[in-house]
């Protein structure tokens, strides 16, 4: 992590020294990059400014959302970290014995069909899901757990879950496949059978892989916007942890609310604090991770 | 760089044949529209038949009457669809735009049940039993009549035309407050499609969304009772009409003009009729 800006230009000079054109132009796509990275943030931030003068901690505190009178993230934030929970808990030993299958198990020839499969369903966009979500997730829930209604928190926990699936699928099981097959053979030559190879020689060594798999999963699912407006509910409210009642997560309340606001004072600013809010989620999360990263590879 | 001017060119080239010439066309010739997905129906079929004899393009959008207004005051759209009347807040934010309102067609708002509920006897509510419902003060169906099963209680956005008419009618607020709410939806297809797949769901909706799932019941007010109907509406009797508007920023002109004198005439009136609204008689 010895990244700065004064890094980056010594870098990009000292590659370029000999006037190589192309290392200019892959310096200036990097360039590209990072203005909007730092862009993004800094225009969330400045767009935000006037609601947290408006509202205070408030903001992030009150659990009323009222155009107009009173912005309150809390029902929101609430939700997208149900929400998102929910998700991980349900994929992570779904993703993780199906990965492992895959990679220890599978014939080649067969595991590269499989592995085509989950490419092919990490791509689907999330308003298929959404769809599959509306026309059959939420009366399933619902009649399955005898509910008032299908539009929960949880039905969009579930859909989340079979949205991300494939991706930490695929990515995790790439990370268990990575795994120099020396491991593999010296595990053997000591006699320890397939199942242990997998679980206490091959896991432990991908777990950095298996993690980074698993934060890309995680960002889509708290970004995901469509797919869970229509499932979830769209109510702002604060359940505590109950599951089965109806919802807000902060993508879908942008989503119902941002063609509206669009260019209005305060309630523009409203949504980008919300935008910024789930920046920062995101921005820890991901800072979280490759501490674990880090620590899983010593 | 020589060798690599080549490969610019042919760049530069590539992207012009990729856009087709129209990509950078005159503006005035496209027609944007945004708003209600109440006048939505009208919008498009008006816009298909339009540019058959017209070389305009038109664009038509959902997105709510708040997002029309907005979008055509603040230059994004030409036309803004509303199903209802520009609110005094909005005439003092947009005062610069100008805005001009032309009316297209009436249409009534009912309050819908789920059809279950209907079949067990829920044919007709008061005013105050519906407010009593979205005040979450009345919860259970058998309250008003109806079987023992929760009551699904659907709101939409808050800036949504149809919403605005309604709570202006139940309690004399278009921005009123609804605690005993359960579900919060959008467009008229999503609220059409909760209310069928609930079996115990109330919400509301133009008349034009009733269907075998969805059931409009009557209103009662102070011993009166309005049937949900085009009779009704057309005698001025039913309570919850409202005008189908086009919003314009200043005067319309040219093509925009033409579009909004089409969907007025005989044609689009037709069009009006057809998308299970009333006709409005020539002019606002």
């Amino acid at each position: 992590m010895n990244f700065s800006i004064g890094n980056y230009f010594r870098s990009t000079f000292s590659a370029t020294r000999n006037w190589e054109p192309l290392g200019w132009v892959f310096a200036g796509m990097n360039l590209i990059f990072l203005v909007f990275a730092v862009g993004l943030a800094i225009f969330l931030l400045v767009e935000s400014i006037p609601i947290v003068r408006l509202e205070g901690f408030e903001f992030w505190w009150g659990e009323d959302w009222w155009v107009g009178e009173t912005y309150g993230a809390l029902p929101m934030i609430w939700g997208s970290f149900i929400v998102t929970g929910l998700a991980v808990i349900l994929v992570l030993p779904i993703a993780l014995s199906g990965a492992l299958f895959t990679s220890e198990y599978l014939s080649p020839p067969f595991r590269r069909r499989v592995k085509g499969v989950m490419e092919l369903l990490a791509g689907v966009p999330g308003i298929i899901y959404g769809l599959l979500g509306v026309s059959l997730l939420t009366t399933g829930i619902k009649d399955a757990f005898n509910l008032l209604d299908g539009n929960t928190l949880f039905t969009a926990g579930c859909l989340l879950a079979i949205m991300i699936l494939p991706t930490v699928l695929t990515l995790s099981e790439d990370a268990l496949h990575s795994v120099p097959s020396e491991f593999r053979e010296a595990a053997e030559g000591l006699g320890l059978t397939k199942l242990q190879t997998a679980w206490r020689v091959v896991l432990p060594q991908s777990l950095s892989g298996i993690a980074g798999a698993m934060l890309l999963g995680i960002g889509r699912a708290m970004g995901e916007t469509i797919a869970v407006m229509l499932v979830i509910g769209s109510l702002d409210r604060v359940s505590g942890f109950n599951l089965f009642v109806s919802g807000q997560t902060i993508p879908s309340k942008l989503g119902r609310e941002a063609a509206e606001a669009l260019g209005s004072g305060e309630h523009w600013s409203a949504l980008m604090g919300l935008g910024l809010t789930l920046f920062l989620m995101v921005a820890v999360l991901t800072i979280f991770g490759n501490i674990f990263k880090h620590w899983s590879n010593r | 760089m020589v060798r690599y001017k080549r490969a610019w060119a042919g760049l530069v080239l590539g992207l012009m044949l990729g856009f087709p010439p129209e990509t950078f066309a005159d503006t005035g010739l496209r027609i944007q529209v945004v708003g209600s997905t109440t006048v939505l129906p009208v919008a498009s079929r008006s816009a298909q038949r339009f540019m058959q004899s017209s070389k305009a393009r038109i664009l038509v959008n959902a997105g709510g009457s708040g997002v029309g207004i907005h979008s055509v005051a603040q230059g994004h759209a030409d036309i803004g669809m509303a199903s209802r009347e520009i609110s005094p807040n909005e005439k003092i934010r947009f005062e610069k735009s100008d805005l001009r309102t032309h009316s297209v067609g009436l249409d009534g708002v009912a309050c819908m049940v789920s059809s279950e509920v209907y079949q067990a006897g829920v044919r007709q509510l008061t005013r105050r039993e519906i407010a009593g419902i979205y005040m979450g003060k009345i919860r259970n169906w058998k309250e008003v009549g109806g079987p023992d099963r929760e009551i699904v209680v659907i709101d939409k956005e808050r800036h949504r035309g149809t919403r605005h008419v309604f709570m202006q009618y139940i309690f004399g607020n278009a921005l009123q407050r609804t605690p005993g709410t359960l579900l919060v939806t959008g467009s008229n297809n999503e609220e059409q499609a909760k209310i069928a797949q609930s079996d115990s769901a109330i919400g509301m909706l133009s008349f034009a969304w009733m269907n075998e799932q969805v059931k409009a019941v009557s209103l009662q007010d102070q011993g009166k009772e309005f049937l949900p109907t085009w009779e009704a509406v057309q005698q001025g009797q039913y309570p919850i009409v409202r005008k189908l508007n086009f919003i314009t920023a200043g005067e319309p002109k040219r093509d925009i003009k033409a579009f909004i004198d089409f969907v007025k005439g005989p044609d689009g009136q037709k069009i009006v009729k057809e998308s299970g609204y009333i006709p409005i008689g020539g002019k606002d």
